[in-house]
């Protein structure tokens, strides 16, 4: 599903914040990146949704080279990967149900249908109820899992999480990532950046390393050389 | 149906976009305004000097002096063939021409006293029908009535029709170059205020092109809110056009009336500036709000 050869990413007269990354996601896997603040995580996921281009490298998402993508293309590729930040990034002036059906309405979907498909997402996500409310109405967990809604509300194949947790009490900490493991249930491939080491004990996913943009340590390939070892 | 739908996504977007920050499109609105009421005024005012240079062209007179010893038959026939081309003739004879000088002279006219009746020459006035009132078809008519052997002279006031001319070709140029000058500073600045609205919208935008947002897409909503600006504008202006031409029709119309000038005063706003106007603020609202987001998208 996602795929990085070589990759390498530097800003000019900066050293690089990514070096040399290489690494596979499977289809549905369920993966938390880690490291320490300025390891390159949140640049990785950048990566992968083309916020960012690399600077040598390939990046292969579901079975597409973005790494020379078009800036046309772009919101093509965007339609498949669902995006959730810490910071939320939730329309105050919108109501709960219209921020979730932002992603909707940029693929033309009719109101009605919009309407429903929204109201089954934030049932998925337990918030039904709060769908005629403000954003700022919410608690840090509730505009969490209402961005996660949005994010998956046109059904993607990625959902890619830059610390969704980091504003967030340890409760509402273990309650999104229970929703993210739920998400990956049905078949979402799920990527994670974290620096929070309580929830990597927690959930016995599949973790990648980084530490000063390298690739440091992943559990996959530990796994791989357990079992032909 | 996927049209329709982003259609009513777009025009809630923009109405949202508009209710939520009233301010910066208040402003692009009277700048508009203000512009579109300057471009109507000199438009109407353009209508104005056309008529009182149309007037003045009716006014173009020809004067075919005559030769003391011509015929009365062979200017009968002169007139005739002047008439047949259009030209309103009328014959001035030596006596007639006196009593003209000493009503224009009035007082002074007194030195004119025991002048001869014959003293000055018969000549013909014409009238000179449109096609006829140009520089280079008034100087063909010149020649060829002077080559005539009852003509001694032939005066159109060359001059008065070149300052004509010219006054005509000047005002055509100044306003087009006014217009391009009103032009470029309305889109540029209609353009930097709907910047501040978008980027007071950034978020929203960010959001939009995470989700997988075309620029179309992010740009139709603040093009219907240049569209909806331009057309505002432009009632407004209509609006203070309205204001002023109940102040200043009364006087042109007094103008036009001391002049003597024939066909009155054009009307100040013909039914069709209206539209031009509308559609002039459409555009230039299109316009400034095409140029603000293409930056900010850039950016």
């Amino acid at each position: 599903m996602i795929q990085m050869f070589h990759v390498t990413k530097a800003y000019p007269g900066d050293p690089p914040v990514l070096t040399d990354v290489n690494l596979t996601v499977d289809k549905g896997e369920f993966v938390f990146l880690t490291g320490p603040s300025g390891a390159g995580k949140t640049t990785l996921l950048k990566l992968v949704f083309c916020a960012e281009q690399p600077t040598r490298g390939q990046i292969l998402v579901g079975g597409r080279n973005v790494a020379r993508i078009r800036d046309a293309s772009i919101p093509y590729l965007r339609r498949n990967i669902g995006v959730v930040f810490q910071d939320f990034k939730l329309l105050p002036h919108r109501t709960v149900l219209d921020n979730v059906a932002f992603t909707l309405d940029v693929l033309g979907t009719p109101r009605a249908e919009s309407r429903e498909r929204v109201l089954r997402m934030l049932k998925l996500v337990g918030l039904q109820h709060k769908a005629e409310s403000l954003p700022l109405k919410l608690s840090g967990g509730e505009q969490q899992r209402v961005v996660i809604a949005r994010a998956l509300v046109n059904d993607p194949t990625i959902l890619l999480a830059d610390e969704p947790t980091g504003n967030l009490d340890p409760a509402l900490t273990v309650e999104i990532l229970d929703l993210l493991c739920e998400v990956n249930v049905r078949g979402t491939t799920v990527v994670v950046a974290t620096h929070d080491a309580t929830l990597l004990e927690r959930y016995q996913k599949r973790v990648i390393r980084l530490e000063r943009g390298r690739v440091v340590g992943d559990t996959a390939q530990v796994q791989v050389t357990r079992r032909t070892g | 149906m996927g049209a329709v739908a982003k259609s009513d996504v777009f025009w809630r977007s923009a109405l949202q976009g508009i209710r939520h920050q009233p301010f910066p499109h208040a402003v692009a609105v009277l700048i508009l305004a203000i512009s579109l009421f300057a471009l109507g005024l000199g438009r109407a005012a353009g209508g104005l000097l056309q008529g009182l240079l149309r007037g003045l062209d009716a006014e173009v007179q020809v004067t075919v002096w005559l030769r003391a010893e011509a015929r009365p038959a062979d200017i009968e026939r002169l007139s005739a063939s002047l008439r047949a081309r259009g030209f309103e003739v009328s014959l001035v004879t030596p006596r007639a021409a006196l009593e003209r000088l000493v009503h224009d002279l009035g007082p002074s006219a007194e030195s004119l006293r025991g002048m001869s009746a014959d003293a000055l020459p018969a000549s013909l006035e014409l009238r000179v029908p449109a096609p006829w009132r140009t520089t280079e078809a008034l100087r063909r008519l010149g020649a060829e009535l002077g080559a005539e052997p009852e003509v001694s002279a032939v005066d159109f006031g060359e001059a008065a029709v070149e300052r004509l001319g010219a006054l005509a070709r000047l005002l055509r140029w100044g306003g087009l170059f006014a217009f391009a000058v009103v032009l470029g500073a309305t889109v540029a600045v209609v353009g930097a205020t709907l910047q501040l609205a978008i980027y007071a919208r950034r978020e929203e935008v960010e959001i939009q092109k995470l989700v997988g947002a075309t620029d179309r897409f992010v740009r139709a909503p603040f093009l219907i809110e240049g569209l909806l600006q331009g057309l505002a504008g432009a009632v407004l202006a209509l609006v203070g056009l309205a204001v002023v031409r109940q102040w200043i029709e009364p006087q042109v119309e007094g103008l036009f009336g001391f002049l003597r000038l024939p066909g009155g005063a054009p009307p100040l706003w013909a039914g069709a500036r209206t539209l031009e106007l509308l559609g002039a603020g459409a555009l230039l609202g299109l316009l400034g709000s095409f140029l603000a987001v293409t930056r900010a998208l850039r950016a």
